[in-house]
């Protein structure tokens, strides 16, 4: 394989952003894509060399029209495209395109997705490489009626998933079997609308899971090996709020045990690249396989900062053909936490607040890392994900790694939008968080106590602070209306009027 | 204007908080003289040039704390972001106050409208014209940052009107639909 010496990024925010560093560190040119809604992005203007606009704001209508970014590609001369997350990352049809039009697809190839990237498909492959899953059907379901049947055959609770992503989207718990119709047609449009497939299937809810997941990278010369696991609990709705590494309710013994199942399920399938394979652990710690994600994730920091390795970096040398630099499991170094700071608003039931960015100050410090694809004065739209940065630490423990994190949270000012970051700092501080035992449902079953806003000492402070500046802008409202001869004796009418609104 | 002035601080982030009576009296320099329940404090308040404006240093008894204050229009909420953390605070003086106590209360009698927390689209209506609704009822589905978010009945009543149809994009604080 010959090399690549330029990449088209088919993504947006801070992904894009990712991806271009690392490509710009190796002397390779960057081509961006962009909606009509992110010309301003800092994707766009800052890191890419050349950029192509592919459509209207609707991520139907430009990053997820697969002949709109080929032909970008081709138009701007790149030899690769780097998918990102989301968006056409798990589609083995655009491989297959990307392919055809004799670009290199970086990621793994349309076999290895359609098996894997199909959720049922995964399920029953895995059932025949002897690796354990969570009972559910293997099939999406025709219609409502065959769908209520059979979780009612398997016991609620069960979960509604989309056979065609992951991320929650389209993915619905059902406590009890009235609420199933709700959560279907839910799950179908949100599936539709984010993969552009409403095929749904069912799976048995694991009680007190944990989700744990491991990073695996496969070459084309057949190797395959795992970077560790990843603590992915702390999640609402399905959406991960807060991961580590390592996870602290894994022992070496369990991990090297997931990492041989995780290698084994990725060589069943020839994988190539970065990949990811979700586990559930249970207050037992037996494990099930729950899917496989064929591309880097979103968490990714966390195992860069425990490995030292640059994941952009592999992916992109083993697109070119090279083989992995090493391939015995490396013991995971200190600990990383990353915590996703979203706009929105926990405290009103956590609605997207989009908006213009009027003031932002990132936390730095040793070992503080920021991911974003936003600046002061960049509006966040309403039309793509509310994630606006990653703030990622490293410690050599883990409880050093959450005072390091707590206090780069309070550092971090975002004006102009309402952020979680009062939510992740109360997470952060929770007895439950801290004492590492934490399953999927912690964030749910806390609800109350994390939006809750707390410390008497700073609200005392806030109502001092806040008199005061009510009474700074009494006194200047006093000085403007002081009439002008009380003041020095007579002052000309144009004097006294001099920046005034008449 | 008098130099001491007496103030009515409220903080809005818990509902029924107890209001509390803070009196501010001018030092020059931007120092205050503040007495706030009986304690007093000497505190110097420095609004830094951050752009834009809002970053204030504030000196309590020489303790420094750091903090962001944005307050939109005067008789507003004033906002104060401490450690991450926005805490909402009511100020009024005693004019305002004896404005407030003629004023007629806030209240849920009449037609309420329901407009969008965000800008989004509808995705779908889930009560009738004409339907009776609960307060706290899921009414209206509107769709933003790929979630889907149902907004709820504002109070008990017949939904009378509907000014949005399904699939509309819509604007921050456009009407969606009216209870009465």
């Amino acid at each position: 394989m010959s090399r690549i010496k330029k990449v088209l990024v088919a993504n947006r925010g801070e992904i894009a952003m990712r991806v271009m560093r690392t490509c710009r560190e190796l002397g390779i040119a960057t081509v961006a894509v962009y909606s009509e809604a992110d010309r301003s992005a800092l994707h766009v203007v800052r890191l890419a060399n050349q950029a192509y606009c592919v459509g209207p704001a609707p991520s139907r209508e430009s990053y997820l029209v697969q002949e709109k970014i080929i032909e970008a590609a081709k138009k701007s001369g790149a030899d690769a495209i780097h998918p990102g997350y989301g968006f056409l990352s798990e589609n083995p049809d655009f491989v297959r395109a990307v392919e055809k039009a004799g670009i290199v697809f970086i990621g793994p190839s349309a076999q290895a997705m359609d098996t894997m990237g199909n959720k049922t498909r995964a399920r029953k492959h895995m059932v025949q490489a002897g690796v354990p899953v969570v009972p559910g059907s293997t099939e999406p379901f025709a219609s409502f009626e065959e769908a209520k049947a059979y979780a009612d055959k398997i016991g609620y609770p069960v979960m509604l998933k989309a056979a065609g992503g992951g991320g929650g989207k389209g993915m619905r718990k059902v406590e009890d079997a009235k609420d199933i119709q709700s959560a279907w047609t839910t799950a179908k449009n949100e599936a539709m609308g984010a993969f552009g497939n409403d095929a749904i299937y069912i799976e048995k809810f694991v009680e007190e899971p944990h989700h744990v997941e491991i990073q695996i990278f496969g070459d084309t010369h057949g190797n395959v090996i795992h970077l560790n696991e990843r603590e992915c609990s702390a999640q609402r709705r399905n959406q991960k709020v807060i991961e580590e590494s390592p996870s602290p309710i894994l022992n070496p013994e369990l991990r090297a045990k997931m990492g041989e199942v995780a290698v084994k399920a990725a060589q069943s399938v020839n994988y190539v690249g970065a990949g990811t394979i979700e586990f559930l652990v249970d207050k037992y710690r037996n494990f099930y396989f729950l899917e496989m994600n064929t591309r880097l994730q979103v968490e990714h920091p966390v195992t860069e900062l425990t490995t030292g390795i640059d994941l952009v970096n592999w992916q992109l040398r083993i697109a070119m053909g090279e083989k992995l630099p090493f391939v015995h499991p490396v013991s995971p170094r200190g600990h990383a936490i990353e915590a996703r700071i979203y706009a929105e608003n926990p405290d009103n039931n956590y609605m997207p607040s989009p908006g213009r960015i009027t003031y932002m100050r990132v936390p730095g410090g040793h070992n503080v890392r920021n991911d974003t694809g936003v600046y002061a004065g960049y509006t966040v739209t309403n039309h793509y994900d509310p994630m606006v940065s990653k703030l990622s630490v490293w410690a050599p423990s883990r409880d050093e790694a959450i005072a390091r994190l707590r206090e780069a949270l309070k550092e971090y000012v975002v004006k102009g939008i309402t952020t979680n970051i009062p939510y992740l700092l109360n997470i952060i501080g929770h007895s439950e968080f801290q004492g590492g035992n934490y399953d999927t449902g912690f964030l749910l079953r806390n609800h109350e106590d994390l939006v809750t806003k707390k410390n008497p000492k700073d609200v005392r402070t806030a109502l001092l602070a806040a008199a005061v500046y009510a009474h700074q802008k009494n006194e200047a409202l006093a000085q403007k209306f002081v009439p002008p001869s009380k003041e020095k004796g007579f002052i000309s009418a144009w004097r006294a009027y001099r920046g005034r609104r008449i | 204007m008098p130099r001491t002035m007496r103030y009515i601080a409220t903080n809005k982030n818990i509902k029924n908080a107890e209001p509390v009576t803070i009196d501010v009296e001018t030092l020059g320099n931007n120092r205050y003289a503040v007495t706030m329940d009986d304690e007093k404090f000497e505190l110097e308040s420095l609004v830094l040039p951050t752009l834009p404006k809002g970053a204030v240093s504030l000196l309590i008894n020489g303790h420094s704390h750091s903090m962001d204050i944005i307050q939109a229009e005067a008789g507003e909420l004033i906002h104060v972001t401490i450690n991450g953390l926005p805490i909402h605070v009511d100020v009024a003086d005693e004019r305002r106050m004896r404005l407030r106590s003629i004023a007629p209360e806030h209240s849920k009698e009449g037609k309420q409208t329901l407009c969008a927390p965000m800008p989004g689209k509808v995705v779908r209506l889930l009560a009738a014209i004409g339907e009776e609704v609960k307060e706290g009822q899921g009414v209206i589905v509107v769709e933003a940052m790929k979630m889907e978010n149902e907004l709820k009945s504002p109070k008990d009543g017949k939904l009378v009107e509907v000014y949005v149809q399904e699939g509309m994009a819509v604007e921050m604080n456009a009407k969606l639909l009216a209870v009465e």
